[in-house]
Parts: structure tokens; C-alpha cells; sequence
């Protein structure tokens, strides 16, 4: 992640105001920043969404391809996961340098997103065994401000919801083997059921208390966080520590309670923006990355 | 992935026999007794068998066996960094590396890390590196390798126990001996210290995960926590308090091999 300096007069201000419940930038420790999300932002996607969460700017892209199931599910189509840390974002991470950061994250979502019902798989079957479709979600970081994880998160569900998978049918050719075809309206197409993609919150453990989207000064001045991922009805689908400080299992109980009700507090409102910007079709105004 | 020079693949499209295998994929019971005897729902950890300093080369090395499940820990260190430019004025850095021998589970792995795997490597440090009186050895790196050689369920856990083992038995200065355990909720019910089968049984039930929690017993503090699948909060909640109970049962066990080391090692007086 990028760091920051902090000295140890500022990592005592903020410690202080974070233990009255007042942060840096006058928020409580369990609110957001400023948040925006746009869909539909990269045509050559089959779906796309650009979040910024404060001055973290992520852009997810999916696309979907016919594949082959894997061998021990052959009637589900499947998510790869690759997440990109560009260079723009800071220059820690110029040629491999944001590699081992990538790969952090990308496992963290395949962890995320391996259980049943986060999304439908079986409905991503085309024919069981012979052809799936595969979607390959792609992240990549553009400006890094702290608390990538909820960003990415909702970026993902976003463009979960934004995703067009076009329609195909099964039809036989001429010698009697099976064809995939495409139907011939390129407007006719399959939405995925987001309801469930759960959400990820990190908790940041400054001082006694547990902080919500910690800035990276903030950060600096935690030893340990917790990323917790939670859907809309309240179960956790993923628990992780990290950092290279210990918790005390009180404060984690703690925290996994605050990061349950937060996380299910951000599914409605989300939604609700999901399906506004959806109704507004064409009318809608584009703010592209320079609003 | 990169791909490996040195050895005679089989072809990319060979697939193990077990895929082929007529019958329909084993599914365990969710209720009653658990294959190999032990209770569901209690804290009944496979009884384990402990032995350190056999690696001879290393500063200190620990081999840990629960039911089937075997791994092997080396430490080497505290020396100096390999790179350069991470060296630390203030403090020691330590680097882990997990690896699995490509025999080491029913599919046959490759030897090459895949990304994956990393994810091992990486829950490993962090719930080691609170343990660690790293300020005691600046500008120094400590080295810990696990191989895990047969993997039968529990493998993360076990795991972080036997570094923090060989890490005792090489005299790097810890606060407390790291514990791991790791629990499978499946639907109502929980099975601690799962095996390979219970570890990948996806039965029909709502509520399935997996946890790992690593655990310093005398500082009563948590340093490592992952989970996946899906349960409920307080799920998740009772499942830690459950595998914290799991590595207090273990702790005695440990403390005593580690005295056995110590005495097998000390001068006949």
C-alpha cells in the first residue's frame, strides 16, 4: 500500500481525536467518505464501474467469455479476479513494484467470492460440462488513498449489475455437433443478480477504538485491521486480519459486530443508486473521470 | 503463470483419475460422529505429535504430525537481508515461505508458487510477526520455511504452530508461542481440526465456512484470522471463541516438547 510519514506529534493528534470520536477530517469512526459510483463507464466492456471513495479512484472492467467448466463443477461458469496496480496511482508501484499488492487483493476477492450464493453460478452454465461463461473481472487501481478493499468491493458489485451478458442458445450443425450461437439482436442480453455480493469493510484498529475507511495517515498510526465482507442480509462471507500488529479478541468481536452493521447499511443505498442511474437510460448525463 | 524448465511435464491436458471415477462426489453427513471417531460440535483437536531440532542445518527446525497431516518448519536467522535496500535500521524483518510438495494432496500440485499459495506464505507472517521481539535484532532478517508434506485438513493451523515451534528452537526472542487452529462450520454444526474430506465438503446446507485463528495463550491475544465461506456473525463469533479454547488445549502439549528439546539439546552435567 502507499505509505505515508507520519511523525509521532500527528500520530498522537490523530489518536487522541479518534479516541473522542472526531477524526482529521471532522468525520465519526464509522462513517464514509465521499463517495461516488458511475457504471457504464468503458464501452468495450460488457460491464464496467468507476468508483471513487475520497481520493481512491478504482475502475473495474468485466469482460465475459465462453470457456470450459472446471472439471469438478461442470454445470457452474466461474469468476477470474486480477487486480492491477497501476503506476499512476503512486510510484511504489512502477513496474513490478505493485504486483505483490495485486496479488493480495485479487485473493482476497477469489476468498470473498467463493461461497454459494454471492453470485449464481449455475446460471452462467451454457452447456454443463462443454461451455460456460467466464467472467473476468478486472480492477485497476488509479488513485490510492487508503481503504482499497471497500472501494474495489463496491466497484465489483457495481459492475456486477452493470454486466450485459449477451444470449446465447445451443443449436446442432451439420455433422451433429453441438454450436454455440449467439442471438442476432446485440441488445438482447442477460443481467446478473447482484442482491447478494457482499460488500467488504475494513476496520482499522487505532489506539482502543475501530476506525471505518481510514485515510492513509490514519493507517499509519494502526497496527492491525480487520477486513470484514458482509451481503445484504448480514452474513459474513469473509473474515481476514491483517497487519503486522495482534487484536485482542474482545476488540474483535467488536469490530466484526460494527463492520456487520456498517456493511449492511451500505447495500440499500447502493442499490437504490444502481437501479436510479439504470432508469435514467440515455437521459442519463455521463461524468466521465474528469467531474 | 511462469512455467518450469527443469522438470518433464505431463501434458497441459492431463487430468488425475479421480475425475473419472463413476460414483457421485463423497458427501459427509452433517450429523453424528465424525469419520475418524472424533465429536462434532466440541472441541476435539487430533492429538498431536511434536519434535524439534531435526533439520540440522537450521538454526531451528520443528516437525509437526495431527492424524495425517505432516509438516516440516525451518528457521534460519537472525542474518543479513538479502536485499539491500529493505533493510531495516530499526528492526528485523522476518520473511515466510509456505510451499506444499506437489505430493502432498490427493490432485497432484505444481511446484511453482501459484498466487494462491502466496496467501498461505502471507497469513504465515502475519501471525507470527506479533509474537517476534523483531526490535531485538535490527537490520537482521529471520527466515522461516514450512513444506508441508502431506496435507489431511488443517494445514494453515498446523502450520503456525510448528514455525512458531522451530522459531522457539532456533532462541529467536518471542513474547508468546503462536497456536493455530482452525474449525469448518456446516450449517448448525461445527467440526474443530477438520481433515482434507471435511475441509472440502460442500454439502447442501446454508451456512458453510472455514476458520483459522492464530492465538498467543499467555498475552490472550489474536494475531492471525481468516475466514471464507458464509456464516452469520455470530457464527463467526462463537467459531473464534471455539478454535481460542482449541489452541488452549494445545498449548500444554507444545510447552512440553519444547522442554523435551531443550533438555534432549542441553550438555550431559
Amino acid at each position: 500500500m502507499a505509505r505515508v510519514k507520519v511523525s509521532e506529534a500527528e500520530k498522537v493528534y490523530i489518536l487522541h481525536g479518534i479516541r473522542d470520536d472526531l477524526r482529521v477530517d471532522g468525520r465519526s469512526c464509522e462513517d464514509y467518505r465521499h463517495m461516488e459510483v458511475e457504471t457504464d463507464v468503458v464501452s468495450n466492456t460488457d460491464g464496467s464501474a468507476r468508483v471513487s471513495l475520497g481520493h481512491t479512484a478504482v475502475l473495474v472492467g468485466i469482460k465475459a467469455e465462453i470457456g470450459k467448466p472446471r472439471p469438478l463443477v461442470p454445470d457452474e461458469g466461474y469468476l477470474e479476479f486480477f487486480v492491477d496496480c497501476s503506476a499512476n496511482a503512486t510510484p511504489e508501484f512502477e513496474g513490478r513494484g505493485g504486483e505483490e499488492l495485486g496479488i493480495e487483493l485479487s485473493n482476497t476477492l477469489y476468498r470473498v467470492f467463493n461461497n454459494r450464493s454471492s453470485v449464481d453460478l449455475k446460471s452462467l452454465c451454457i452447456s454443463a460440462g462443454e461451455h460456460c461463461w467466464v467472467l473476468y473481472v478486472d480492477v485497476l487501481l488509479l488513485q490510492c488513498d487508503g481503504n482499497l478493499y471497500d472501494a474495489i468491493s463496491v466497484a465489483i458489485k457495481a459492475a456486477l449489475f452493470n454486466t450485459k451478458i449477451p444470449r446465447v442458445h445451443m443449436s446442432s450443425d451439420e455433422e451433429g455437433g453441438k454450436e454455440v450461437e449467439l442471438s442476432d439482436d446485440p441488445f438482447d442480453c442477460v443481467r446478473l443478480n447482484v442482491e447478494s455480493v457482499p460488500c467488504i469493510v475494513t476496520l482499522c484498529k487505532v489506539g482502543h477504538r475501530h476506525v471505518v475507511d481510514a485515510t492513509l495517515q490514519e493507517k499509519a498510526c494502526s497496527v492491525a485491521s480487520l477486513i470484514i465482507a458482509v451481503t445484504h442480509r448480514g452474513t459474513v462471507t469473509c473474515a481476514k486480519k491483517m497487519g503486522g500488529g495482534s487484536l485482542d479478541p474482545e476488540s474483535i468481536f467488536e469490530m466484526t459486530e460494527a463492520g456487520k452493521r456498517v456493511g449492511k447499511a451500505l447495500h440499500a443505498p447502493l442499490m437504490k443508486l444502481l437501479q436510479q442511474e439504470e432508469s435514467l437510460g440515455k437521459k442519463r448525463q455521463k461524468v466521465g473521470f474528469l467531474g | 503463470m511462469p512455467t518450469d524448465t527443469k522438470r518433464v511435464r505431463a501434458p497441459e491436458v492431463s487430468q488425475s483419475p479421480s475425475l473419472f471415477s463413476c460414483g457421485p462426489a463423497v458427501v459427509l453427513p452433517s450429523h453424528g460422529a465424525r469419520a475418524d471417531g472424533r465429536q462434532r460440535d466440541q472441541v476435539d483437536v487430533r492429538p498431536v505429535f511434536v519434535r524439534c531440532g531435526l533439520v540440522s542445518q537450521a538454526k531451528g527446525s520443528a516437525y509437526i504430525e495431527a492424524g495425517d497431516t505432516k509438516l516440516l518448519c525451518s528457521v534460519y536467522g537472525p542474518k543479513e537481508t538479502e536485499r539491500k535496500d529493505e533493510t531495516d535500521m530499526k528492526c528485523g524483518r522476518l520473511t515466510t515461505d509456505m510451499r506444499f510438495a506437489p505430493f502432498s494432496c490427493p490432485e497432484r500440485g505444481s511446484w511453482i508458487q501459484g498466487s494462491q499459495d502466496k496467501n498461505f506464505s502471507l497469513m504465515l507472517q502475519e501471525s507470527l510477526q506479533p509474537a517476534l521481539c523483531l526490535h531485538k535484532y535490527p537490520r537482521s532478517q529471520i527466515e522461516v520455511n514450512v513444506m508441508v508434506l502431506e496435507n489431511s485438513g488443517s494445514v494453515q493451523a498446523h502450520a503456525i504452530t510448528c514455525a512458531s515451534l522451530a522459531l522457539a528452537d532456533a532462541g529467536i526472542e518471542m513474547y508468546d508461542l503462536v497456536l493455530g487452529c482452525s474449525i469448518r462450520q456446516d450449517g448448525s454444526s461445527y467440526v474443530v481440526d477438520p481433515t482434507y474430506l471435511e475441509e472440502n465438503n460442500w454439502s447442501s446446507s446454508e451456512h458453510q465456512g472455514g476458520l483459522t485463528v492464530a492465538f498467543l495463550p499467555s498475552l490472550n491475544q489474536v494475531s492471525g484470522l481468516q475466514s471464507d465461506g458464509e456464516m452469520t456473525e455470530e457464527t463467526l463469533t462463537a467459531g473464534i471463541r471455539t478454535c481460542i479454547e482449541g489452541c488452549y488445549k494445545l498449548y500444554p502439549v507444545i510447552q512440553q516438547a519444547l522442554v523435551k528439546a531443550v533438555r534432549r539439546a542441553a550438555p550431559e552435567s
